[in-house]
């Protein structure tokens, strides 16, 4: 029998953009803009496929050429424009499942800007990975979005 | 901003069955309708049942004199004997109230199961499901205990 480990484990990430709520909303939402930041590195083969709305499913899947595939599969909860998105999501290494995520983002008006809270509720399984390494990869991409917003 | 309260919970129970028992007691629809239930004037009735990785169960929890409580589980990792990782969905009526992710680990200790069971809730906009959740899954957990008296 395989021993079977899950650490549950939280961490927020805050994040101020120099851009309204609407706009870093949208960048959420567009899956074309999604696309744009939302990812690994560019010399991956990566493909994203997003159906933003309540139920909508979402699958990122990347990695570099003849190496693991790090594929992220998403599902909608909740939705409320400009203010809040609630998915959950698993990732998968190649065929193996490394967690189970519940996802919450937070969007506020901050003077001209937007914070953004985004809050991670991780199951992590079977010892592959953990809250840090996640929150360090997820901090990689809100720096990303803040690329994709200034350009 | 609207509010997000997120709360995790851990509840640890230790039952007199093997391990294979207590999954099954998930596992099986008729054990989970039994003893799902928190109290004996609630009953829960399901829409959709699909116990299987990917799938997906719908359930009404209907109380007399209350809104029915709507909840969509979405079960992600199932580890035959051992774990069950699933979302939850709960609406009040046409209010969506909560997500949680939750994890149930099944463990042999001696000739019976220790069960943990983990809730990563994010309970919308001051709706306390975080409280709904303790005392529904306190009084669920104390319920499964029955299902191995018999």
């Amino acid at each position: 029998m395989t021993a079977r480990t899950v650490t549950h484990a939280t961490f927020v990430i805050e994040r101020e953009y120099a851009h309204p709520p609407a706009k870093v909303f949208a960048a959420y939402a567009d899956p074309k803009q999604k696309s744009k930041w939302f990812g690994g590195p560019p010399e991956w083969n990566s493909t994203h496929t997003l159906h933003f709305r309540i139920g909508g499913k979402e699958v990122s899947s990347g990695g570099s050429p003849g190496g693991v595939v790090h594929k992220m599969s998403g599902e909608y909860w909740d939705i409320i424009e400009n203010e809040r998105i609630v998915m959950s999501y698993e990732l998968h290494l190649d065929a193996t499942r490394i967690s189970v995520s519940l996802g919450t983002t937070q969007f506020e008006a901050s003077g001209k800007g937007t914070k953004l809270v985004y809050t991670e509720q991780g199951a992590y399984l079977d010892g592959y990975d953990d809250a840090g390494q996640r929150e360090h990869g997820t901090r990689i991409l809100l720096g990303q979005l803040e690329t994709f917003l200034n350009t | 901003m609207t509010a997000l309260t997120h709360a995790t919970i851990v509840m640890e129970r230790t039952y007199g069955a093997a391990p294979a028992r207590v999954f099954k007691a998930w596992s099986d629809l008729d054990a989970r309708k039994r003893w799902s239930a928190p109290a004996d004037n609630i009953r829960i009735e399901y829409e959709a049942a699909d116990f299987r990785e990917g799938g997906r169960d719908v359930s009404r929890c209907i109380e007399p004199g209350n809104v029915d409580y709507i909840a969509v589980v979405n079960y992600i990792d199932i580890k035959h004997d051992q774990r069950i990782v699933f979302a939850e969905d709960v609406s009040h009526g046409d209010t969506r109230v909560s997500a949680a992710l939750i994890g149930v680990e099944l463990d042999a200790a001696g000739e019976g199961t220790r069960l943990l069971l983990t809730m990563q809730i994010a309970a919308f906009d001051g709706s306390e499901m975080e409280k709904g959740y303790q005392f529904g899954w306190n009084a669920a957990l104390d319920n499964l205990a029955k299902e191995f008296s018999q």
